[in-house]
């Protein structure tokens, strides 16, 4: 208490008790034993004297206007209003609750003295009324504190414990042994307070310290009263009694003979089995590797028994879990939250998610007062953070874990080692709230690590795991005297120490793991009784009593909203927790313009050492540029893709518990990424191409570059949902990188690989599968063909090319087979004795070349005529079917002759026509918008074999970019590198066009393995191979290590 | 136009007038205020102001000169007060002037409590008694 309300408490007593007949002995005793609970020695005596002093203030002078005496008990108008100070100084300062308990103390006071004067009553009526205490709860607790006649208390925020029925209509009532006097519990609800007050003589306790009689105390959450005689009263006796009016479900929840075999073959769970209903907190309880998540995992649905049954409401939970949708909640021992999104949002994006009914304040109250019920209200707009960056309590983040499932109020709730990692005073918190739980009509089933003795004592039943075997199921205490029996214990009837009430649940697995001992009296390391033989005596000792079967159908709490309406919850939900990361904004916000920067900067070289003028044309760097871009769009894409999903895994567990759809979840994602990638492509187009000066090209590159930077995010999505740990990821990364540089087109020719992999005359299989070789061969033919000086000229270009090619390297290459092949024939002619075989084979050879070249040829050449391509084979050849070859590939050569002189003609036209309009223009428009480099790449300048034989067929290697593509397939769009364009299902395709578009295929195709978690499944299955074998070749592995390993999985 | 109260004190209820005549303005409250029910007393006087200060004069001065008041009295005391506190936040010009007899410290002090309370001009005004 800060010592400003604590003047502003000690001045309102002290007014309270100089009214009237003055300050009277008992309100100063009463004031003295109050401050000793507040404050050190020292302290108490200073207030104490300031109490006295305020409270026996000489009045007189002041009084001096009061003339008559019916004026003299009246109270000072100076001290009416200074009340009125206080009590707004306090209202600023305290909260509710903090007011409600001034108020009790200020009638306890009064009470203590019994002297209950109007004036002390108005006074303290109103400091209620400026504290805004309603009329009902104010009398409630005068009464309650004044009172002992229970008709002044028949309210129904009364509790009386009493060992006689009590005659009173409204109060609640709880039944005790024998008890001197009454307690009297009462409930203020509007700040959730429980006082009480003992009328008797007895001692009683609470929470272990003695409760005097008529003293009022705060009776916290948690706390207990201890009778003389009887079982303790527990808060949550206390609060089940007040929360009775809510109505209950009927459940029953029957376990029977569960076994579970683990896949490899280990078992898990022996023959377990229990029975409860609604109301009931149950606990599972063992060592580390007895079971106790593989029973939660069973009982959950989320593993299958391989024998025995869980019936809900006699529904059988395995079979027929559509029926129970939503009537299971599930809280993993894992944190389910957003570290990024506040404590409000978190509860309010999960409620959006589950009540598609609700308008959108309807949900804004259910979150406020759940966070309320939950003491979370005060701290809703702080960020939940992460474990190493605490924002919030240990303690606060498990409750708003359970807060995220209570939301929904699931009938039955498993919770798996709620108190794992909190301080003693959280766990009992957080299992207080599990208790109240149930108490509102749940079942509550909780997986508990090493119980404190009064959490272990909340539990209504126990269930005792020892390596897989059900050795216990009953009550706690009783656990404890039965295993205590069984060992042959001296007390074993006394489960709890007599004098303090405390249980040791330790004293169980003493018990149950008691090892042997040798003739020399040391331990060794064998078991006393064996889990198993643990299980016979529980079986033939104790009976399962299971609770009747209800027929009802179990409420279900789920009302998911539609996919798409999904969709936009984790839209916003995902934004926001982006937003609220302002390190990660900047990041992704800046990274790519500083790459973009630091490459090009870089690589803006000028070829004249000197000259200061930058020419395009000349910078030799610029399809490196290209092809780094598409590393920077492919690792960036990656990276920032890479732990989405591996981040949100626990989360989309549970999600996939509530049966939220996955597709929404990841095409908010997808979404998302996109968009960042398409602002990140975007800054890194505008600033590496302005710095480098690619010209009219920006749209181009962006959208290249953000295709790419999309296909990445596919990738990296798929990564990060296929591995458990950050850093597998981020060693995929490479992995998956390198091959997409290896094979991109830019680093190594295509033409130059191993050859088992390569594909002559086109692009190699692998390569085709990669995303960086599409994104280059795009953005290079683009660059090349669309600039705005070769667009002039491309054409023409084409046509020469096209013509160059076939004059000066084809035709001479054909009429060399011809020739050889009349050599041969007339070899095989001249002299029957020469090797006729190879003869007749390089004739074949030959022949078959010129057939299929001629053909080709034919087909799409029909301006030269040839009438003998049939007689292009051995049995036909002869010198006259060579003659007439020859003449048609002289006819060939001329109309080449022709088209080449044509087009270079018209080319020359136009660059004088350009010459004589503006003599500098050819020039300028070729260094601004062509580039030097780049037009050797694509016209594979240094290529030293500009035609190669293969199959019988003659390969082009000659200027690829104005090659036409193989058309030969109606449905092969494979071609050679840097085709200008592409041939597909009959159409042609713009080679800029077509790539883009195979990178959006490839990325939707990685969306069907994202969604059915192919990549996972195979990590898995991978996994499993190789522990396999390793567990049998190392078989030193023992059993029950092999089952903790298989159940940590 | 609001109707002006006008209520006669008694013993244990202090004479009221509020008389928004824009001639002769006149806002007090003066004697003895020990109501048997404050609430039922002050509650028509309250929902008066909220009516008046919706259109307020250009200013308003509120007298009280009171003689006496209980503990309940003074919390609807001060919600007049508050009331007058709003209107002097809606930026209309108000004065209260608290009179008490010079002899009086138990009333002075009254006044100066509330006038660290509420913020709103606050005149303190002693008058001498014969």
């Amino acid at each position: 208490m800060s010592e400003e309300i604590l003047n502003a408490l000690i001045q309102l007593f002290a007014i309270i008790a100089k009214q009237d007949q003055g300050l009277h002995p008992k309100e100063l005793e009463y004031i003295e034993s109050f401050l000793t609970q507040q404050l050190g020695k020292e302290a108490v005596e200073k207030y104490l004297e300031e109490f006295k002093r305020k409270a026996t203030e000489e009045d007189i002078k002041k009084r001096r206007r009061i003339k008559s005496d019916k004026d003299k008990k009246l109270t000072l108008v100076s001290d009416s209003v200074r009340i009125l100070g206080i009590c707004r100084k306090i209202n600023k300062t305290l909260n509710r609750p903090q007011k409600v308990v001034v108020l009790v103390r200020l009638f306890e006071m009064v009470n203590a003295s019994r002297q209950f004067t109007p004036q002390r009553m108005a006074i303290i009526n109103t400091v209620a009324e400026v504290f805004n205490i309603s009329k009902e709860e104010y009398e409630e607790i005068r009464n309650f504190v004044i009172s002992d006649k229970i008709e002044d208390l028949d309210y129904d925020s009364i509790l009386i414990v009493d060992d006689q029925p009590v005659k009173c209509k409204k109060c609640k009532f709880i039944k005790t042994e024998s008890l001197d006097g009454q307690i009297i519990i009462l409930r203020i609800k509007s700040a959730e307070l429980y006082f009480l007050r003992y009328t008797g003589n007895e001692n009683i306790f609470l929470n272990g310290l003695p409760i005097f009689n008529n003293r009022i105390y705060l009776f916290p959450t948690g706390a207990t009263i201890k009778l003389p005689k009887g079982k303790p009263i527990y808060y949550s006796d206390v609060v089940a009694k007040f929360l009775a009016e809510y109505s209950t479900i009927r459940l029953s929840f029957d376990v029977i003979d569960i076994h579970y075999r683990f896949p490899g073959g280990d078992v898990g769970l022996h023959r377990i089995n229990f029975s409860e209903s609604q109301g009931k907190l149950v606990g599972i309880m063992g060592a580390s590797g007895s079971g106790k998540t593989t029973l939660l995992n069973v009982l959950t649905g989320i593993y299958k028994p391989t024998s025995g049954q869980v019936l809900v409401n006699g529904i059988d939970l395995h079979k027929d879990y559509e029926k129970l949708e939503g009537v299971l909640g599930y809280i993993p021992q894992d944190d389910l939250l957003i570290e990024e999104l506040t404590v409000f949002d978190n509860l309010y994006f999960n409620a959006l998610l589950l009540f598609k009914d609700k308008s959108k304040s309807e949900i804004v109250d259910i979150v406020n007062k759940t966070l309320k019920n939950l003491g979370l209200y005060e701290i809703r707009h702080l960020k939940v953070g992460n474990i190493f960056n605490k924002l919030i309590s240990g303690g606060q983040r498990k409750r708003l874990n359970i807060a995220l499932e209570l939301l929904r109020e699931p009938s039955i709730l498993f919770v798996d080692e709620p108190t794992t990692g909190l301080s003693s005073r959280d766990s009992e918190n957080v299992m207080d709230l599990l208790r109240e739980i149930a108490l509102k009509g749940k079942l509550v089933i909780v997986v508990i690590h090493q119980p404190s003795s009064d959490i272990y004592k909340m539990f209504d039943s126990m269930l005792i795991l020892d390596t897989g075997y059900q050795v216990y199921y009953g009550n706690p205490i009783e656990a404890i005297i039965y295993f205590k029996t069984l060992d042959n214990q001296v007390n074993a009837d006394v489960g709890e120490c007599p004098v303090c009430g405390t249980v040791r649940p330790e004293l169980i697995f003493n018990i149950l793991e008691a090892k042997k001992v040798d003739e020399y009296g040391r331990y060794i390391d064998e078991r006393k009784v064996s889990p198993q033989k643990w299980s016979e005596y529980f079986y033939t000792l104790k009976k399962i009593e299971r609770v009747p079967t209800v027929h009802e159908e179990p409420k279900k709490t789920l009302n998911l909203p539609s996919k798409f309406k999904q969709y936009l919850i984790f839209l916003v939900r995902d934004i926001k927790a982006k937003l609220n990361n302002a390190q990660y904004v900047v990041l992704t916000m800046t990274e790519s313009p500083i790459l973009a920067f630091i490459l090009t900067y870089l690589i803006r070289y000028i070829a004249d050492p000197n000259s200061n003028v930058y020419v395009f044309y000349d910078n030799e760097n610029i399809p490196p540029y290209i092809f780094m871009s598409i590393v920077v769009a492919l690792f960036l894409g990656m990276t920032v893709s890479a732990e989405e999903i591996f981040r949100d895994r626990k989360i989309l567990k549970r999600e996939q518990f509530l049966n939220l759809s996955r597709g929404s979840y990841l095409m908010a994602k997808i979404t998302i990424l996109t968009l960042i990638s398409a602002i990140q492509a975007f800054e890194y187009v505008i600033i590496g191409n302005s710095i480098l000066g690619v010209r009219g090209m920006y749209f181009i590159y962006w959208f290249a570059l953000f295709s790419t930077f999309v296909f990445a995010n596919m990738l990296g999505l798929n990564i990060s949902s296929a591995f458990n740990s950050a850093v597998t990821i981020y060693v995929m990364i490479p992995l998956l990188l390198i091959p997409q540089m290896v094979l991109g087109g830019a680093m190594f020719s295509f033409s130059k690989l191993n050859h088992k992999i390569s594909t002559i005359g086109k692009v190699p299989l692998v390569a085709e599968t990669m995303a960086s070789r599409w994104a280059y061969e795009a953005l290079m033919v683009y660059q090349y063909k669309n600039n705005k000086f070769e667009r002039i000229f491309f054409n023409l270009d084409k046509a020469i090319s096209d013509a160059n090619y076939k004059q000066v390297h084809w035709i001479p290459a054909l009429k060399d087979h011809l020739n050889d092949a009349l050599d041969a024939w007339e070899d095989l002619q001249d002299d029957p004795e020469a090797n006729v075989d190879s003869l007749k084979q390089a004739i074949k050879d030959d022949l078959l070349l010129l057939y299929n070249e001629i053909k080709e040829e034919l087909r799409k050449n029909k301006h030269v005529t040839f009438n003998e391509l049939d007689k292009l084979n051995l049995q036909d050849f002869d010198d006259d079917v060579y003659q007439k070859t020859m003449d048609y590939l002289d006819k060939l050569y001329s109309y080449y002759g022709q088209i080449f002189f044509t087009n270079d003609s018209k080319k020359e036209a136009i660059k004088a026509y350009m010459a004589k309009k503006d003599p500098g223009l050819y020039i300028r428009l070729r260094n601004n918008y062509m580039n030097e480099r780049l037009q050797d790449i694509v016209t594979n300048a240094y290529e030293k074999y500009k035609i190669l034989e293969y199959k019988h067929r003659l390969i082009r290697q000659a200027e690829p970019i104005y090659q036409d593509p193989d058309d030969s397939h109606w449905f092969g769009f494979r071609a050679h590198f840097y085709a200008y364009r592409k041939y597909f299902m009959g159409h042609y395709f713009d080679t800029y066009w077509f790539d883009i578009a195979v990178i959006w295929v490839m990325s939707i195709l990685l969306y069907p393995p994202l969604y059915y978690e192919h990549f996972r499944k195979f990590v898995e299955w991978l996994g499993k191979i190789n522990l396999g074998r390793l567990f049998k070749k190392l078989s030193f592995s023992s059993s029950s290590e092999g089952k903790s390993k298989a159940e940590s999985n | 136009m609001l109707q002006p109260i006008r209520i006669q004190g008694t013993d244990d209820t202090p004479q009221v007038i509020l008389d928004p005549n824009p001639d002769n303005p006149k806002f007090e409250i003066s004697g003895r205020s020990l109501p048997e029910d404050v609430v039922a007393f002050y509650e028509p006087i309250l929902e008066w102001l909220d009516e008046y200060a919706k259109n307020p004069l250009p200013k308003t001065v509120f007298d009280f000169k009171l003689e006496y008041f209980n503990t309940a009295s003074s919390k609807l005391l001060l919600d007049i007060l508050l009331k007058l506190e709003d209107m002097y936040d809606d930026g209309h010009d108000v004065l209260v002037r608290w009179h008490y007899p010079e002899d009086d410290e138990d009333m002075q002090e009254a006044g100066e409590e509330y006038a660290d309370i509420v913020e709103v001009p606050f005149e303190q005004v002693p008058y001498s008694v014969d």
